[in-house]
């Protein structure tokens, strides 16, 4: 539009840019050093020997990988009936039961996690009802475990779910259903051989991006999780404020960081690749 | 013609089963937040559901006790201010990411976005090292600054949309007419852009707002903000005014919610999913 367009560009972006810059890498840079650094030792790698012989670390690192690949598992299977209810739904209807999904997905994580500690636990509604239909004091342990855990992580990524599927679902050629439909495709057929296969796009990014989300979770496996279900976060937080080892929760940042940018980087590689296959 | 109704019959069943799915699934999402509600207004040391005697106590005890007021006027005034600099920094910010071309801007857009993509732990816990270096952990500038940036890269995606569906002739004409960039800016672009800044000023301080995160990491006794204070009493044994103040964040998301939908622009509310990429497209870091 102008003859310097990098200078224009300059003047907008500047209070962004230097926000970022000051409060955003310059905190990561930190991480990075305070990871192989400290004052009274100057350089050491110290930190990262010490995470790979402790079986704590060890034992969060493989229980991250479980929650966040469970996690991401499970919101694909609860969204997936979401999306293709939305997607079937004139756009009117559609903006209604939008609101379902975009409810929750606004409303506070805590909030969510004190709602599944009245639900969930001992003298919670679903042991409450229970019980009154046993007859007899009933006690299933839903809190502070794995399930809670669960229940919190599907609860929350079920939305980062459903709208890059209805995306992708929205995307399908009506026509090809007419053209099935009238091959005298069943359903069920209809649903394995088109529906699904023509959704993979949206599928394979909904289950990237819960799976990366889940790896950095801190307040649901801290609320709602119990002793093995220590993620990678809340260890962070551990060795932060409880034992004020800097070192090495800078350390096992750096550890996350690296999950989350080696994920993230491959699954963009792999999709710009196939969008270049495509011609778009 | 009996194969006909019979796969009829099938088609009906397949969709009535989607549509149960679909239903207990949406019932999974909303019901947990909705039954806060009726334990808010239980009599005072009654903790049963469904509460056996209504009444305001919680809400009284929330409103009374500066255990709790203090926290509520803390995370309002960040969520302002931190609405504010995002506004001021993220508008002028996604109208140059739209309309300009320029070297680096790949790697600016990446150094701008990042907040979603790297996990909100470790940019909570860099800016814990940085701050405490510059000895201003603790203070509220510190925790409004940290929300900041975490929030950008949400409006930046708001704003950016409503540009995508501007005119640019419009700015050219504009140009072409003698406005420098100021003038092009404020009398031009920002008017169109009113329903996105909004949405954007209401996203920011909902995200501020709610974040823990960060304000657990940088906040001190005298900075907790509401979620802080929410988040170590449902740890260390839940105090029911917590029902209190659930309910009222659940009133203020849902409000928020309404209000974005209402701002999306036709088209985009006709196309249902795009209509959802402009309040939902940012992926909300995992807390």
């Amino acid at each position: 539009m102008t003859a310097k367009p990098g200078r224009e560009a300059a003047f907008y972006l500047a209070p962004a840019f230097l926000l970022a810059l000051g409060v955003v890498l310059v905190p990561l840079v930190f991480i990075v050093i305070t990871s192989v650094w400290s004052p009274a030792t100057g350089f050491s790698l110290e930190a990262y020997r010490g995470l790979a012989e402790s079986p704590l670390f060890r034992r969060s690192l493989l229980t991250t990988f479980e929650i966040s690949a469970m996690g991401a598992a499970l919101s694909m299977l609860l969204g997936y009936p979401v999306a293709l209810h939305l997607s079937r739904l004139a756009p009117r209807a559609r903006a209604f039961c939008m609101i379902l999904v975009l409810v929750p997905f606004w409303t506070s994580i805590l909030v969510k996690s004190y709602a599944f500690t009245v639900i969930l636990g001992k003298q919670g509604i679903i042991n409450s009802v229970l019980s009154w239909i046993a007859g007899s004091e009933v006690y299933v342990p839903m809190l502070l475990n794995r399930v809670g855990v669960m229940v919190g992580m599907t609860n929350y990524l079920v939305p980062f779910v459903v709208f890059p599927l209805l995306a992708s679902l929205l995307a399908i050629d009506k026509s090809i259903y007419h053209a099935v439909e009238i091959l005298g495709a069943k359903p069920p057929t209809v649903f394995w051989k088109v529906t699904l296969p023509l959704s993979m796009p949206g599928v394979t990014s909904a289950l990237l991006s819960t799976f990366v989300m889940s790896t950095g979770f801190f307040v649901i496996p801290a609320l709602l999780g119990g002793r093995k279900d220590v993620m990678l976060a809340n260890l962070v937080d551990f060795y932060t404020r409880e034992t004020l080892d800097w070192n090495t929760a800078a350390a096992i940042g750096v550890i996350l960081l690296g999950i989350v940018t080696l994920i993230a980087g491959t699954a963009m590689q792999f999709q710009r690749s196939r969008g270049l296959a495509r011609g778009t | 013609m009996e194969e006909r109704v019979h796969a009829d019959r099938l088609v009906r069943r397949w969709r009535l089963l989607g549509l149960v799915l679909a239903v207990l699934v949406y019932a999974y999402l909303v019901l947990p937040s909705l039954i806060v509600i009726p334990i808010s207004f239980s009599g005072a040391g009654d903790m049963s559901f469904p509460p056996k005697t209504y009444s305001l106590a919680l809400y009284r005890e929330f409103f009374s006790t500066s255990t709790w007021m203090a926290p509520l006027i803390q995370s309002l005034k960040i969520a302002g201010i931190s609405a504010v600099i995002v506004i001021v920094a993220a508008v002028p910010a996604a109208y140059a990411l739209v309309r300009f071309e320029f070297p680096g801007k790949r790697l600016v857009m990446m150094l701008m976005m990042s907040p979603v993509l790297v996990p909100v732990i470790v940019l909570a816990l860099g800016m814990y090292l940085y701050f405490s270096r510059l000895g201003a952990t603790g203070t509220t500038l510190a925790i409004v600054l940290g929300h900041s940036v975490y929030v950008i890269p949400f409006v930046i995606v708001t704003v950016a949309a409503g540009i995508r569906q501007m005119d640019p002739a419009i700015e050219f004409a504009a140009t072409v007419m003698g406005a420098n960039r100021t003038t092009l800016f404020l009398r031009v672009v920002l008017p169109q852009l009113t329903p996105s800044v909004v949405a954007g000023i209401l996203f920011a301080f909902l995200i501020s707002f709610d974040e823990v995160v960060i304000a657990w990491f940088l906040s001190s006794a005298q900075t907790t903000t509401l979620p802080v204070r929410m988040y170590s009493s449902i740890q260390w044994g839940v105090s029911p005014v917590i029902a209190a103040v659930s309910t009222l964040l659940t009133a203020l998301s849902f409000l928020v919610c309404l209000v974005s939908v209402m701002l999306q622009p036709a088209t985009a509310r006709q196309g249902g999913a795009a209509g959802a990429t402009l309040s939902t497209n940012p992926q909300v870091v995992p807390t």
